[in-house]
């Protein structure tokens, strides 16, 4: 059976990423919330204290953490705030595309100066016409010598008017479909890349997320990452990776949720007792825990698949959509725990549910992980 | 300049504790300890001297059981202590301040200090004995509850102020002494991820303490118990303020008779 303790360096990662999640992070989520201010300050002590470029290994420049540690971190982060964690872990989603297409130079030119300081990268994948269809984007790269000129819009994508860095995906040709797509690595100041304004979203309001334009953006052919047309399946070998620790994001929103309802049970009266004593506030409080502890399971375990070597394409899609789900349902129960004051701003319930919102939309809506997982599990019986 | 920081490993405030089964000390099962407060501003505060005095070094110290002292220590040295010695308590549960002091002296003794550096007290049983206990074992000046504790170089002489109940005491003192320290001249700092990771690997040099002398004074206990629960609490039924504040000005004056 496998062992679900953690390492005396695992629990020192976690108290790491709890004292900065309750120290820095959580007494301006309310504020951030309403807002809507990207708290760059936090972020920036983010980087400094390694949490940020996590996945990137130590050689250059980043903290080198497997992915059960990733997780560790994130599920800390997100019980704090889940907008920001989604701003401090952008960078994990960017950059992953390079740890998995780049070659060795590439890696050495264009991964350790950017980790060498506080910088924000961001993952350009989703286009105005489609996220989960990505085979049908639409953002060109025409060749043209040893360039490419990259012509395209992106939408939804995290940090992106304060990234100094994109990972972009654009088709060399339309009509081939996935099989044209190709990854770029572009930087912020090359002519012609034109972030947008910052979106009003319901949640992960400390978070910034916008469009970015390319107009004839010249990239040099050595900034491509892989071959022409490899673009899609490193675009999928990436969310493999990054995937799990959206379910670890989840489960901190689900986690914080249940901690405030049953806080709350205990002293709240009705007919003469606590909430707690009724029993249909002990059924809510007894589903809520399951729905954390299965969520957190099933994130470990595909986070440790991913850690053994392997795919975990299955695994991963399983915790992403089951913990977000969770992470929604759970944080609707909290406002129903509390009632009318749940439904009040100056409660931090209802923040929960519109941060665990998101949890089921982006890196891959959970119809898309629905869609992996059946066709995943169809091929045992075919 | 050679500084020598003690530290407790002590239960974390978040931990909920309970007696062991034989009633005499604290269960140890499922609780988290973590560096002792002030221990932590002296860690702080040897780091920040180190900074400010070229070639200075940190040893950390630390006397108690596995595994509690070892991790403490670990958690010192991933801040930025150069060294750590675990003195190693076995099988030995419980130490009252002056036993400490006693196991750790003659390590200390061993180690090159210009400084030996503790919090001011533990930041569970309040003692705030050792630092005291230090000096006269080993026949040091010692200082106890100093705050901005800094090096003069002109005068070769440690400079720190004493919060007392009057008002700031400001002192000089010789190296090598004893200080009991309340506050660095700043907030402790976070160890970063990469230092605790390196930390993991960092050698933790083991020494067994020496017995407890059957001659030397100690404390021993004789029952360790939760306080009981708390009682008489009561909430007031209220709709608007002004009937909470009838309600409450009645309770005060008819049954907890605060005034007539």
């Amino acid at each position: 059976m496998p062992d679900f303790s953690l390492t005396a360096e695992q629990e020192s990662l976690r108290d790491l990423a709890r004292k900065f999640a309750r120290t820095e992070m959580a007494p301006h989520a309310a504020e951030c919330d309403r807002s809507g201010r990207f708290p760059e300050e936090i972020y920036r002590k983010a980087y400094d204290l390694g949490l940020m470029n996590l996945n990137v290994p130590t050689e250059f420049g980043g903290s080198g953490l497997g992915v059960v540690d990733q997780c560790l971190i994130v599920e800390e982060l997100a019980y704090a705030c889940a907008g920001m964690t989604t701003s401090v872990i952008a960078n994990c989603l960017a950059l992953e595309p390079i740890l998995l297409g780049a070659t060795p130079e590439q890696k050495d030119r264009l991964l350790r100066p950017f980790c060498a300081q506080y910088q924000l990268a961001s993952f350009c994948l989703t286009e105005p016409s489609g996220g989960s269809d990505a085979g049908g984007l639409k953002t060109r790269a025409r060749r043209d010598g040893d360039h490419y000129v990259l012509d395209g819009e992106k939408c939804f994508i995290t940090n992106a008017p304060h990234a100094a860095l994109y990972t972009v995906f654009a088709t060399v040709d339309p009509t081939l479909r996935h099989r044209g797509i190709t990854a770029f690595v572009v930087p912020r100041s090359a002519e012609g890349v034109l972030p947008g304004k910052d979106e009003e979203k319901m949640g992960h309001r400390a978070s910034s997320t916008g469009t970015v334009r390319f107009e004839g953006v010249r990239v040099p052919a050595a900034d491509r990452l892989g071959g022409d047309g490899e673009g899609f399946a490193l675009a999928l070998r990436t969310l493999d990776q990054t995937r799990t620790p959206i379910g670890a994001l989840a489960t901190g929103i689900a986690q914080a949720a249940l901690d405030l309802a049953a806080g709350y049970s205990l002293k709240r009266q009705t007919f003469g007792k606590a909430i707690s004593e009724h029993q249909a506030i002990q059924i809510k409080l007894a589903n809520m825990a399951q729905a954390v502890h299965a969520a957190r399971l099933l994130t470990w375990h595909a986070a440790w698949t991913i850690d053994r070597g392997g795919k975990g394409t299955l695994e991963s899609s399983i915790a992403k959509c089951f913990a977000s789900d969770a992470a929604l349902h759970v944080a609707d129960e909290a406002i129903q725990t509390f009632g009318g004051y749940g439904y009040m701003k100056d409660y931090p319930v209802e923040k929960l549910l519109r941060d665990a919102k998101l949890t089921q939309i982006y890196e891959g809506a959970n119809e898309i992980q629905r869609t992996v997982i059946a066709r995943e599990l169809l091929e045992h019986y075919a | 300049m050679e500084i020598v920081v003690c530290v407790k490993p002590v239960p974390d405030a978040e931990t909920r504790l309970r007696p062991a089964p034989e009633g005499t000390t604290l269960d140890p099962e499922a609780v988290k300890f973590v560096l002792s407060g002030y221990d932590e501003s002296a860690v702080e505060q040897a780091l920040l001297l180190k900074e400010s005095v070229p070639g200075s070094k940190v040893h950390v110290v630390a006397f108690g059981p596995a595994p509690r002292t070892e991790e403490v220590l670990r958690a010192a040295v991933a801040l930025g202590c150069d060294q750590a010695t675990w003195v190693d308590a076995g099988a030995e549960r419980w130490a009252d301040p002056i036993r400490a002091a006693r196991a750790l002296a003659p390590v200390l003794g061993g180690l090159p200090h210009d400084l030996i550096l503790c919090g001011k007290q533990a930041g569970d049983d309040e003692g705030g004995l050792v630092a005291a206990a230090l000096g006269e074992l080993l026949s040091l000046p010692d200082f106890g509850a100093v705050v901005d504790l800094r090096w003069d170089p002109g005068s070769s002489r440690f400079r720190f102020q004493r919060a007392v109940e009057t008002g700031q005491e400001s002192w000089t003192a010789p190296a090598p002494c004893v200080v009991g320290l309340q506050q660095a001249w700043n907030d402790p700092r976070t160890a970063k991820l990469p230092a605790i990771l390196k930390s993991r690997k960092a050698t933790i040099a083991r020494v067994a303490a020496a017995p407890r002398s059957a001659s030397s004074p100690t404390v021993v206990p004789e029952r360790f118990e939760l306080p009981p629960p708390r009682t008489g609490a009561k909430m007031i039924d209220y709709r608007t303020p002004e009937e909470a504040a009838q309600k409450l000005v009645r309770i005060l004056r008819e049954e907890a008779k605060v005034f007539p």
